[in-house]
């Protein structure tokens, strides 16, 4: 194991030296670096940053094990997570770009001129981004203690320091660059393993276009057990449930502050859409792969590990029973454990694979850098996200507005130190309600930012008051649906509380409606700002006319 | 700055919410239309995975891709037949430098 121990700390410590060397060399001089990266990314670049932004620990370790456990219905989750850069770069990351703005925050608070809808959104941005980033920070603890086996808080304090550090000095510029080379690392981690198993499974080394002759067994086998089959749907939950999950997801997606503002990094609209294009293909590759490792991990579970005698079983099996992430009981005594004894917790489908497949120990140790790029560089993407609602649209629009250029950049470098500090301390010991919060975010933001978002580029009338009522009355269905399901037992077709954005969203765009209509039109001003977002850069649309301005 | 007749810029902004319309039927039909007829899908197989399963894995999700770079190349496209593509008006540019010299 000391072998093991050295080749895992000295991948872990060449990607943690990239890392800080990159944010050393970007680091950010102005508020433009700071925020959003001077706003020259290029759009390959910013798809590999977004990739690695979106992508969280729980992307990396849990998504394949998730598709595992649930099947069909698990899918909800892939297409969901994936269809929401639809909506967001068909609706509303162009646009956005076009407004010019730091922050999500910021473009509610300016479109529909209100210091209340700003100051909602930002406190709702440092929610959301923070409980996330708990989930980020006590995941990079578990992998940094499991495979360099000290003290999971040791751990999670690594990861904190490394974070505040290269965070702070480089901002959104340094945050970017850094991205991409963990977005590289952590897809090369992601499909080298899945690749070794689809060879030793079934001699092609396509996971993608080989595991459905492996499905095919596995359905073969289901009927001979007589369990649920993996690809029969709706077997978890209704129909219903699945199409609020994934409209919930969708929505979701295309509404986090954290992934909204890469957008704000590169240069135009056409670079947002590439943008976005590049995005898509990038997370692809994982999220197309999760499916493949949830099929291989199972088949083997099903014939290597079930039917199998228990002082028999192998060699690998045991390491992961002592961490309790599987659970081998023999439920009727008869020394032989069958597949209904086994109990799967979702993190051991990618974690367990290079143990599985054999790999050696360079992969294992590749597989522990891969997990700690993914929970790193999306809780590098949440603090910038924090520290901008801090330290720009708390601070410098609302507190503050003639501070200078050096004072906010120091406010935006001591709230990112101190965010991530907080949110270490909180992650030693994270609170049970974390993981609930972490699930609903994505309701959350679909009930209180799409709406508001969507409505404030396409409807020119949508005004102040509508949208402080819109996210209003979506947060309160959003919370009492999720409340009311959770714990009172109410539920409407058979959606449970992580579908609640369905009803939070729905109800927020008719409040925003309904009052907007009620209330006086936003100023001409405003309603020509927001037809101006229908035309790219070059074009700009001023009392009722519309303008191309000369190339510079 | 040159004035550019709003009929030109409505018909831009039609052709393009048009696109935008067609791609997210598309996309929303990929994904909540085929989890609709899940059941009924299920009777032929792509790759050896029934049609339900293998469009919600994979399916839809290179759709999606592909919906995305088609969006971005064709509203390059767009922009330049509209005539406001960067590299058209750096041109124009040029054009009318070599006018007045």
């Amino acid at each position: 194991m000391d072998a093991q121990f050295l080749v895992s700390l000295s991948l872990i410590g060449a990607t943690f030296a990239l890392y800080i060397g990159i944010a050393m060399y970007n680091k950010a001089k102005a508020t433009d670096d700071f925020y959003v990266a001077g706003r020259g990314v290029p759009p390959v670049y910013n798809g590999m940053a977004i990739g690695a932004d979106w992508m969280s620990a729980a992307s990396f370790i849990g998504l394949a094990g998730t598709v595992m456990i649930l099947g069909y219905d698990g899918l909800a989750y892939i297409m969901g997570w994936t269809g929401g850069y639809l909506l967001l770069t068909f609706l509303l990351a162009p646009q956005l770009r076009k407004y010019g703005r730091y922050t999500v925050p910021e473009f509610i608070g300016d479109r529909y001129k209100s210091n209340t809808a700003r100051l909602l959104a930002a406190v709702a941005t440092i929610i959301i981004s923070f409980t996330y980033s708990i989930g980020q920070l006590s995941g990079s603890g578990v992998v940094i203690g499991r495979l360099l086996e000290v003290n999971t808080i040791i751990g999670t304090l690594i990861g904190v320091v490394l974070i505040a550090f290269y965070s702070a000095l480089g901002g959104m510029k340094g945050i970017t660059w850094t991205q991409v080379a963990q977005y590289i690392v952590l897809i090369i981690a992601y499909l080298i393993p899945v690749i070794f198993m689809s060879l030793q499974l079934t001699q092609n080394p396509l996971p993608w276009m080989s595991y459905g002759s492996v499905m095919s067994e596995m359905s073969a086998l289901d009927r001979e057990l007589g369990v649920s089959e993996y690809l029969v749907p709706f077997t978890e939950g209704s129909k219903w449930q699945f199409y609020a999950l994934m409209f919930t997801l969708m929505c979701g997606t295309a509404g986090l502050p954290h992934v909204i503002v890469r957008f704000y990094t590169v240069a135009t609209m056409k670079a947002a859409r590439w943008s976005g294009a590049w995005a898509l293909l990038f997370i692809g590759l994982l999220y197309l792969s999760a499916p493949a490792y949830a099929a291989f991990s199972r088949f083997i579970l099903m014939t290597q590990v079930a039917g199998s005698s228990l002082d028999n079983l192998p060699a690998w099996t045991s390491a992961w029973v002592d961490t309790g992430r599987l659970s081998v009981a023999d439920g009727n005594g008869d020394g032989v454990l069958q597949w209904s004894e086994l109990v799967i917790s979702n993190d051991i489908v990618v974690m367990a694979t290079p143990e599985i497949a054999n790999l050696g120990i360079f992969v294992i140790g590749l597989m522990a850098a891969g997990a700690m790029a993914a929970a790193l560089s999306t809780a590098g993407g949440l603090m910038i996200a924090i520290s901008a609602s801090l330290s720009h649209d708390i601070y410098y629009r609302t507190i503050n507005p003639n501070a200078s250029e050096k004072k906010r950049l120091a406010v935006g470098r001591w709230s990112i130190v101190i965010a991530t500090v907080v949110a270490g301390l909180v992650a030693l010991n994270p609170p049970g309600a974390i993981t609930q919060i972490v699930a609903w975010a994505f309701a959350l933001a679909s009930g209180t930012f799409f709406p508001a978002l969507l409505l404030g580029v396409w409807w020119k009338r949508a005004n102040g008051p509508g949208a402080v009522a819109g996210i209003l009355v979506g947060l309160f269905v959003t919370l009492g649906y999720i409340f009311a399901s959770k714990f009172g037992g109410f539920t409407i077709l058979g959606i449970i509380d992580t579908g609640a954005g369905v009803f939070g969203a729905t109800s927020a765009i008719l409040a925003n409606v309904v009052v907007s209509l009620m209330t006086k039109p936003p100023s001409q001003k405003i309603q020509e700002e927001v037809t101006d977002l229908r035309y790219p850069e070059q074009i700009e649309y001023k009392d009722g006319e519309v303008w191309l301005k000369d190339a510079k | 700055m040159r004035k550019i007749d709003r009929a030109h810029a409505d018909a831009y902004f039609r052709v393009r919410t048009t696109m935008i319309a067609i791609y997210l039927f598309i996309g929303l039909s990929v994904s909540f239309g085929v989890a609709f007829f899940a059941r009924e899908l299920s009777h032929f197989t792509v790759m050896g995975v029934p049609f339900h399963y293998y469009m919600g894995s994979q399916g839809a999700i290179v759709t999606f891709i592909i919906l995305l770079f088609v969006n971005a190349k064709v509203s390059d496209v767009i922009d330049e037949k509209f005539g406001i593509s960067p590299k058209q008006l750096e041109k124009s540019k040029q054009e009318d430098r070599a006018v007045n010299q």
